[in-house]
């Protein structure tokens, strides 16, 4: 591995003499850039599960959000996707997050949810998520889907927001008007217990 | 056969475009062109990873290009997960996948094994007695094995010694020896020289083989005898199994011995079931795993395409074989320099032959390629971890180089938190390749 990244300086540094670095790579189509993602998000992003997120059908401008905030590797920590997201520029990150945004979010995985937890989430949404995951969370205007988004996912991103880890404070597309909001409803759900809820609900959604 | 299929392909397209003021001389010279028109033929040889990926993009990419795709067997097991079978902790059935969705597509699916390619006929041969012209051939075989002259019983050692490196029978006969084995045995895993596919996956066998230990025969041990003097995430293994199994103590499950330690391997015989090297003398085992050194698969050397290391150098922007136009080779049995033989370097290489093919036959320039390799290792409960790269073409080196600054292995430092969550994208990765690959 140390010899891979020897390498790969190398080739960056000859890369940049001969000055084609970025430009060059974006000649990629958007679906030739795309489709690479295909193999650990699914088909054109439809996520079979049980953990990796259908990126599918997501607004562009989350999109753009999520890659660019992964590459900075401080905003939004992750596994693998942070080590990723470095390699594209953000011509790149654009014409992919616009192909994926054109795709259609399917609900394919399988998912087990507990009907009474579903049934709390529903009636805690109305009034802390609805303002902006519209719709039962099926709409993609602004925010991201979480209907029918996976359950580990979902899981992971509470307890990074809780942790820091994706920092709500530090995200640049963020007003800090929202920023407050965000912060006060997520302590709010913390203080009634009903975090794990309000993710089987949206998970539960078909 | 062939040449009646094109034949009437050609009276066919003949037939439908004479009026067409473009069927120029120069035109129909080109069979390729000529084809065009009816969305060209393409014939695959495989229908792993790389073979079925092709298949599946071509039909997404253009759905009246004719695929063939021709694979002896009726269904297909991933090498990958495959330790988890040997684990105990998957099924047979679940790292089976069909060729229906590939078919549902409109890919004609052929049982068949392929006895030879003609480059210059443009055709494919199979056991089965047919001929099948092509405008396209890809040729996908994975890899095929060189038994050492130190294995006593040749080829039919695998039948006692499996390799378990191709996945299906092979893998259901060893995790029956590691059933059967008894408590307080002894499994050797025989690691391969470079280059081999999957390079870290003899190394998650021996940590998915010690979990089973653990828990069901705690005095076990796995011994891995190797080729090589370090290994693919080797500081993340080690660290794992110093976590996990006590490696480095008295009493741990894995002992890693590499080929200075050993001074390589004199004999191996299934018979007496030993392994002696020159270090330590002759050794029984109750199971040993026999990973072969590896080349292209068989079909690739018949049809005159391998280099004198056994692999097929190719364009790296098309997967075009560089010793015969038309042909493409990808997947294992290529030279991708430096994206590694692995199941997602397979399925991305599929994704970039296909379109360079989608645009050849469409007569336009094959446009600029993309690549990405993720690489996922389970070495026990909650605990995995990855490698990724994003690569481009780089032209002055002719490699498909990793991008500056992006890719690279989980840190060492990472939280258990994060190697858990690297085991359920492993096996949501698992999910979305097979599904991304065969439909």
């Amino acid at each position: 591995m140390r010899k891979f990244m020897t390498y790969a300086f190398a080739t960056g540094a000859v890369i940049s003499l001969m000055g084609f670095s970025t430009a060059q790579a974006s000649d990629a189509e958007a679906s030739m850039l795309a489709n690479t993602c295909n193999g650990c998000h699914g088909p054109n992003g439809v996520s079979q599960g049980p953990a990796t997120p259908t990126i599918a059908g997501m607004n562009k401008n989350y999109l753009i959000e999520s890659m660019t905030n992964y590459r900075d590797g401080t905003i939004r920590k992750s596994t693998v996707m942070q080590r990723i997201a470095k390699g594209y520029t953000d011509a790149e990150i654009a014409k992919m997050a616009d192909f994926f945004s054109k795709q259609k979010f399917e609900r394919v995985a399988m998912q087990k949810t507990d009907p009474a937890e579903v049934a709390k989430g529903q009636a805690l949404i109305k009034d802390m998520c609805e303002g902006c995951h519209e719709k039962d969370g099926y709409t993609a205007e602004d925010y991201p889907v979480l209907a029918g988004q996976m359950l580990p996912y979902l899981r992971n991103n509470l307890m990074d927001f809780d942790s820091g880890s994706r920092s709500i404070e530090a995200n640049p597309k963020m007003s800090d008007k929202e920023k407050r909001k965000k912060l006060r409803v997520l302590g709010e759900l913390k203080e009634k217990g009903g975090v794990e809820a309000v993710l089987q609900f949206y998970a539960s959604r078909k | 056969m062939s040449k009646i299929m094109n034949t009437m392909n050609r009276r066919h397209f003949l037939k439908t475009t004479s009026g067409v003021a473009i069927a120029g001389a120069a035109t129909l010279a080109a069979p390729s062109l000529a084809n065009a028109a009816a969305g060209g033929k393409v014939v695959i040889v495989g229908g792993g990873v790389a073979g079925a990926t092709t298949a599946r993009y071509l039909k997404m990419g253009n759905p009246d290009i004719d695929v063939t795709m021709i694979e002896p067997k009726a269904s297909y097991h991933t090498c990958f997960m495959s330790n988890e079978v040997l684990g105990g902790e998957r099924t047979m059935g679940q790292i089976e996948v069909t060729f229906d969705g590939l078919m549902k597509m409109g890919v004609k699916v052929i049982k068949d094994h392929v006895t030879a390619i003609d480059a210059a006929k443009k055709t494919v041969t199979t056991a089965g007695g047919t001929t099948y012209g092509y405008d396209h051939c890809v040729v996908a075989p994975g890899i095929s094995f060189v038994v050492d002259p130190f294995v006593k019983e040749g080829a039919a050692v695998f039948d006692k010694l499996p390799h378990a490196w191709q996945a299906g029978p092979q893998t259901a006969l060893l995790r029956s020896q590691l059933e059967a084995m008894p408590d307080g045995g002894k499994v050797a895993i025989i690691a391969p020289p470079n280059p081999f596919r999957c390079p870290p996956g003899p190394y998650e066998r021996a940590s998915l083989i010690a979990q089973y230990f653990m828990h069901n025969k705690p005095k076990s041990k796995v011994v891995i005898i190797d080729r090589k003097d370090k290994f693919s995430k080797q500081g993340l293994f080690t660290q794992a199994w110093k976590n996990l199994y006590g490696f480095g103590t008295d009493n741990s499950i894995i002992e890693w011995r590499s080929g200075a330690s050993t001074g390589g391997i004199d004999a191996v015989s299934a018979a007496d079931m030993t392994i002696e090297t020159l270090s330590g003398g002759k050794e029984k085992f109750d199971v040993i795993n026999y990973i072969a050194p590896q080349v292209a698969g068989t079909i690739a050397s018949i049809a005159g395409l391998t280099n004198d290391k056994g692999w097929c150098d190719v364009d790296k922007t098309t997967f075009e074989s560089k010793v015969h136009k038309g042909i493409h080779v990808l997947g294992d049995a290529s030279v991708a320099t430096a994206m590694p033989k692995s199941g997602y370097s397979a399925n991305s290489q599929g994704k970039v032959t296909a379109a360079a093919i989608i645009n050849m036959l469409a007569g336009k320039p094959v446009g600029t390629p993309s690549y990405v390799n993720t690489c996922y290792s389970i070495a026990g409960k909650d605990y995995a971890f990855s490698v990724a790269a994003v690569y481009r073409y780089n032209a002055e080196k002719d490699v498909i180089g990793g991008v500056e600054g992006a890719g690279g292995l989980t840190p060492m430092d990472a939280s258990a938190e994060m190697l858990r969550r690297e085991v359920e994208f492993a096996h949501s990765w698992y999910n979305n390749i097979c599904k991304d690959t065969w439909g």
